[in-house]
């Protein structure tokens, strides 16, 4: 062990960083080995999320009142520390686009952080681009709100509280404006699907939201939604890897006792 | 030519931006991982980079702030007069701030306005808490039978009434938050963790492309 540490302190790295580039580098080769699995054999099964299952009937409820759908893509943006979040928003808001499009549905999404903006913008035109109307996109439905949390919230809640929303998905990174936002929409008997990795806003995930997608359930958009084969991949490696954490886990636990 | 010119500039569009992506998302990584000064100047500059980029998505956010209300105030849409209302307040905040960001006009409008706004918005928290609690204490499924019978334990043991009952009221509300929420708060980090390296790692092998119109290579 010492003769290790001399190696990584010759080259920089510390302990921890050492920890988690053993964590990262197999990520890249399984990723690699499971898509090519998956394109070959077809996709895996996957177990029930209801949050992403209801999604559908809310966005069919919405489309047969002719109301609209809002979808909340965090506080988080591109290039943050809440990239990774973001990005599983876009996922969402990427699947909400493509239903909208096909169905006629009207999309409202907010982003409170301007990186966030352009890339939420094109992947609604392109839904709409995709389904073959270009000329229904509507450069107002992506909406830059503000970049100050309860500045945001305040601007969500009055998108919810009086414009026609009957649906409200909410995922990405938010904080404690996250119940500001979401008791609005149970208020007015919104149907809602909200999901954040943040442990300290779960609680108010649970009993605000209709159903809810906790932690790691968010970044499974792309697999659920969308069924994109290299989202499924990673869901089979980060399997695999919280196995092995877990397995290293017990036996530590095990040495620790028994020595 | 034409045919082979419009191939090449197709196939730039597509590959140029994974070619970058890949090529300084592989070279933040390194930063990250190893000391040494030529990558960490080269990372310095990007990061760098990343907030002056961010700077001009701001101007294009506040673009389209003034485009919706703009648009909401001449087609006469529903809420018309506060658009009105927010435009001018932006206006005047724009114009106080031509002098600089600690101008003596920014700084009242932050400090008399802004600052007491938050407060009073976010001083909402506190009954929205309390109608989230009503709303989840309703018993509809085994899970919200533990999350009531938790919460009461937990709320029931942080109050001095709750050692009255017995010492063993606190004592279950310690061993509550000390094992079982412990436990799977760390289990909600460790998938999010993994989840978050998944993603990092997709955009960095070019599988996801968010900054071109082509999400997914492998759809």
């Amino acid at each position: 062990m010492g003769f290790l540490s001399e190696v990584l302190g010759n080259l920089g790295i510390g302990e921890q960083q050492a920890l988690m580039f053993a964590l990262l580098l197999p990520f890249f080769p399984l990723l690699l080995i499971v898509n090519r699995r998956i394109r070959e054999r077809g996709r895996p099964p996957l177990r029930p999320i209801p949050g992403y299952a209801e999604l559908q009937e809310y966005l069919g409820e919405a489309t047969e009142s002719g109301r609209s759908a809002h979808v909340s893509m965090g506080t988080g943006g591109i290039g943050t520390g809440a990239t990774a979040e973001s990005l599983a928003a876009l996922n969402v808001l990427e699947h909400v686009a493509a239903q909208a499009a096909a169905t006629g549905l009207d999309v409202v999404a907010t982003v409170s952080d301007p990186s966030l903006w352009p890339v939420a913008q094109d992947v609604v035109r392109e839904a709409r681009v995709a389904q073959g109307y270009p000329e229904s996109n509507d450069p107002g439905c992506v909406r830059f709100v503000s970049s100050d949390k309860v500045a945001y919230a305040a601007g969500v809640m009055d998108i919810l509280g009086h414009e026609d929303v009957s649906c409200n998905v909410m995922v990405g990174s938010f904080g404690d404006e996250f119940l500001l936002i979401s008791e609005v929409g149970a208020r007015n008997g919104l149907r809602q699907v909200g999901g954040t990795t943040s442990p300290q806003i779960l609680p108010f995930v649970y009993p605000s939201m209709d159903q809810t997608l906790i932690g790691e359930e968010i970044f499974a958009a792309g697999a659920y939604l969308l069924g994109k084969t290299s989202h499924l991949a990673s869901l089979a490696v980060q399997d695999w890897l919280r196995s092995a954490i877990i397995l290293t886990i017990l036996i530590g636990i095990l040495v620790r006792s028994l020595a | 030519m034409r045919r082979i010119g419009r191939a090449v500039s197709v196939g730039l569009r597509r590959s140029l931006p994974m070619a970058m992506a890949m090529a300084i998302g592989s070279l933040m990584l390194l930063d990250f991982f190893f000391d040494e000064a030529h990558i960490n100047a080269l990372g310095g500059f990007f990061l760098e980079s990343t907030v002056i980029i961010v700077a001009f998505a701001l101007l294009l956010g506040l673009l389209n702030v003034l485009t919706v209300h703009l648009r909401r105030i001449i087609k006469r849409e529903g809420g018309w007069i506060y658009s009105i209302a927010l435009v001018s307040i932006a206006l005047i905040v724009i114009i106080a701030g031509i002098p600089g960001p600690e101008s003596a006009g920014v700084t009242w409008i932050f400090d008399h306005i802004q600052f007491p706004l938050q407060a009073a918005t976010f001083s909402l928290l506190a009954f929205f808490v309390a109608t989230a609690a009503y709303r989840g204490l309703r018993v509809r499924s085994l899970e919200a039978l533990a999350f009531v019978l938790t919460a009461v334990i937990v709320l029931i043991g942080q109050v001095p009434v709750g050692r009255y009952l017995g010492e063993f009221v606190p004592a279950l509300k310690d061993w509550i938050l000390n094992v079982p929420s412990t436990a799977g708060v760390r289990g909600i980090i460790i998938g999010v963790a993994l989840g978050t390296i998944a993603t990092g790692v997709r955009v960095l092998m070019g599988f996801d492309r968010p900054y071109t119109s082509e999400r997914d290579s492998t759809q």
